[in-house]
């Protein structure tokens, strides 16, 4: 019972949608979709953000309770979530709002830093490990910097068909293996919702089964 | 040791200094490296410029991203924003993400404030944050205003003067997602084939490679890559939407024919070759207007009222009428009217920091490249030095 009954309901519901995105039927289209699905669809999204809430407490709760490693970083996370969550809650979203002061000097700088050390690993990483051990390797490498120079304007200075042969590089024989993964991953993709909507793949209900 | 092996093993703090400071120094000194606009971005900036002005178009922009992504893509969409409030584009935004909905408030609200006449609800619309992506792009596919019933200031969507003319999907038939991830395809796997809606992207550089076949294909109709497309949507604004011409009075709605006068001027690539052109996207402070006699006079007599204090503040420089904006004084401003020193300003083409920022990080951003491509070329000289030494013994 504890499986059969999700299972029939993911299979009954892929059914549905599969007819709803085929059928022009209003019955699908409007009674279903419009009528049914959408309110439902929304009053279920307090209820998930609810639960991660809960799970990303719970998780750092035990993580403070079994001193596991760096659980002093778990005390930020309950300041941090209680602080902005207050602040949203008692002085609203808008401009000049201490939830609006806090994204704008706090939480903009720090994820925007986080992204952007990004430039640093692969600086550090294209020195290091971007060598011309093989014919492919150097094929590789070109491409790269004509495309690196190609994206900046001293790269447009240096040479003014750059853009042309690195707009080449990337619809060509970058799209080219760009598209066989591509279409392998549609397929399997395909694959795994038929399996799913047959029921002859069940590893999302948990178990083996 | 001898030096190349040194290189070899150089300490990646080292590295990380030379980045640092590559960055650092043109961001401090700026300079004006001007970017040549791809395609993509022509072709996104030519979409949402066909609907300036009407009632019946409106651009939809999907905010996808958390404050990380935000250097490179904060700048694409203030740029697309004011693009729209230049031209008079209707213009609506929603995110999935509860992180976006701040991104959207800050955006509008910072473009916003160059635009006083530009009214929430009326020119804009903000939904806010929505849950259930899927649910929301298939039901705007039917009607908007059922699908997405209030805006984020709890608004119902029906009463609100910008949703006069706009239906679903054959109206608000452009859709721009900001992402950082691949999540854009939503729009592509279900909007698109089922309502046949416009489908753009602006994603972070990283991203970009994985977006490629869709633009190919036709289902994208154009795509912001990086701070590279945003410096081009800052470019391609500033020479077009906010362009000004001196000979024309923007305050008159109507035409002798009737039609409607939308400031700024239509895209034309020979445009964009021009020499003039390059004064226009400048990064660095400009303070003057300048004029021939034939546009200053054409100029003056839209304010024939201000004509005397126009007048004092003119300076001829060789065949030039110039007016230096810096030099106007609060009393002068308050004379002139501040419609008028609005538009004598943007003749100026002195445009907000906060509008060319993007084109300020890409001159960090071509150095840096540099920087990383000289990296690439000494450890591949000191590798086969190296490996010459080592054949050799």
């Amino acid at each position: 019972m504890k499986k059969t009954i999700p299972l029939i309901m993911v299979i009954v519901g892929g059914i549905i949608f599969v007819l709803y995105a085929f059928s022009p039927h209003k019955l699908l289209q409007d009674d279903f979709y419009n009528k049914f699905y959408l309110p439902w669809a929304y009053a279920s999204a307090p209820w998930a953000a609810l639960l991660g809430v809960i799970s990303l407490c719970m998780m750092h709760s035990s993580k403070i309770k079994r001193r596991a490693p760096k659980w002093q970083y778990s005390y930020f996370f309950f300041g941090g979530f209680i602080i902005t969550s207050l602040a949203g809650f008692i002085g609203g979203t808008q401009k000049g709002s201490m939830l609006m002061w806090i994204f704008e000097n706090m939480q903009m700088p720090m994820s925007s830093t986080m992204f952007s050390l990004l430039a640093f690993y692969m600086a550090s990483a294209a020195y290091k490990a971007f060598r011309a051990r093989s014919a492919e390797a150097t094929v590789l490498l070109i491409a790269a910097i004509v495309v690196m120079l190609a994206q900046v304007p001293l790269g447009v200075k240096i040479y003014k068909n750059l853009p042309i042969i690195s707009q080449w590089i990337l619809d060509v024989p970058n799209l080219a293996s760009k598209r066989g993964i591509a279409i392998g991953v549609g397929l399997g993709g395909v694959a795994t919702s038929l399996k799913i909507l047959l029921g002859i793949e069940r590893s999302y209900l948990g178990g083996t089964d | 040791m001898n030096f190349f092996e040194r290189m070899q093993n150089l300490d990646r703090r080292w590295i990380y200094i030379v980045v640092a400071l590559a960055i650092i120094i043109p961001l401090m000194i700026p300079y004006n490296s001007d970017n040549v606009t791809s395609p993509p971005t022509e072709n996104l900036y030519q979409m949402i410029d066909s609907f300036a002005g009407r009632e019946d178009r409106a651009v939809l922009l999907s905010f996808l991203h958390d404050a990380s992504t935000m250097p490179e893509l904060y700048p694409m969409e203030i740029a697309i924003i004011r693009h729209c409030f230049e031209r008079n584009i209707k213009v609506f935004a929603l995110t999935f993400l509860t992180s976006g909905a701040p991104i959207i408030d800050y955006a509008f609200n910072s473009v916003k404030e160059e635009y006083p006449d530009v009214k929430s609800g009326v020119d804009y619309c903000n939904f806010g944050f929505k849950p259930q992506p899927m649910a929301l792009v298939l039901g705007m596919g039917d009607n908007i205003a059922n699908a997405v019933n209030t805006d984020a200031e709890g608004r119902k969507l029906e009463s609100l003067p910008i949703m006069k003319g706009i239906t679903n999907y054959n109206e608000m038939n452009l859709v721009v997602e900001f992402s950082g991830s691949t999540a854009g395809t939503y729009w592509i796997y279900y909007a698109r084939p089922k309502f046949g809606v416009n489908v753009a992207l602006g994603v972070t550089a990283v991203m970009a490679a994985d977006e490629y076949p869709y633009l190919q294909s036709g289902q994208l109709i154009g795509m912001l890559t990086g701070l590279k497309g945003a410096a081009e949507y800052e470019k391609l604004v500033d020479v077009f939407a906010a362009y000004r011409d001196p000979k024309v009075d923007y305050r008159v709605k109507m035409d002798a024919e009737g039609n409607k006068i939308i400031p700024g001027r239509p895209f034309g690539k020979e445009v964009l070759n021009d020499e003039s052109t390059k004064k226009l996207i400048n990064i660095t402070t400009q303070t003057k207007a300048e004029f021939t006699p034939a546009d200053y006079a054409a100029f003056v007599a839209k304010y024939p009222e201000q004509k005397a204090i126009f007048d004092s503040l003119t300076e001829q420089e060789k065949d030039k009428i110039v007016i230096d904006v810096s030099k106007i004084t609060p009393e002068q401003r308050n004379q002139m009217g501040e419609y008028a020193y609005r538009e004598l300003n943007k003749l100026t083409y002195n445009i907000d920091y906060k509008f060319k920022v993007a084109r300020i990080g890409m001159n960090a951003q071509s150095v840096a490249h540099i920087m990383i491509i000289v990296f690439i070329l000494l450890g591949n000289i000191g590798y086969f030095i190296q490996r010459a030494k080592t054949v050799e013994k």
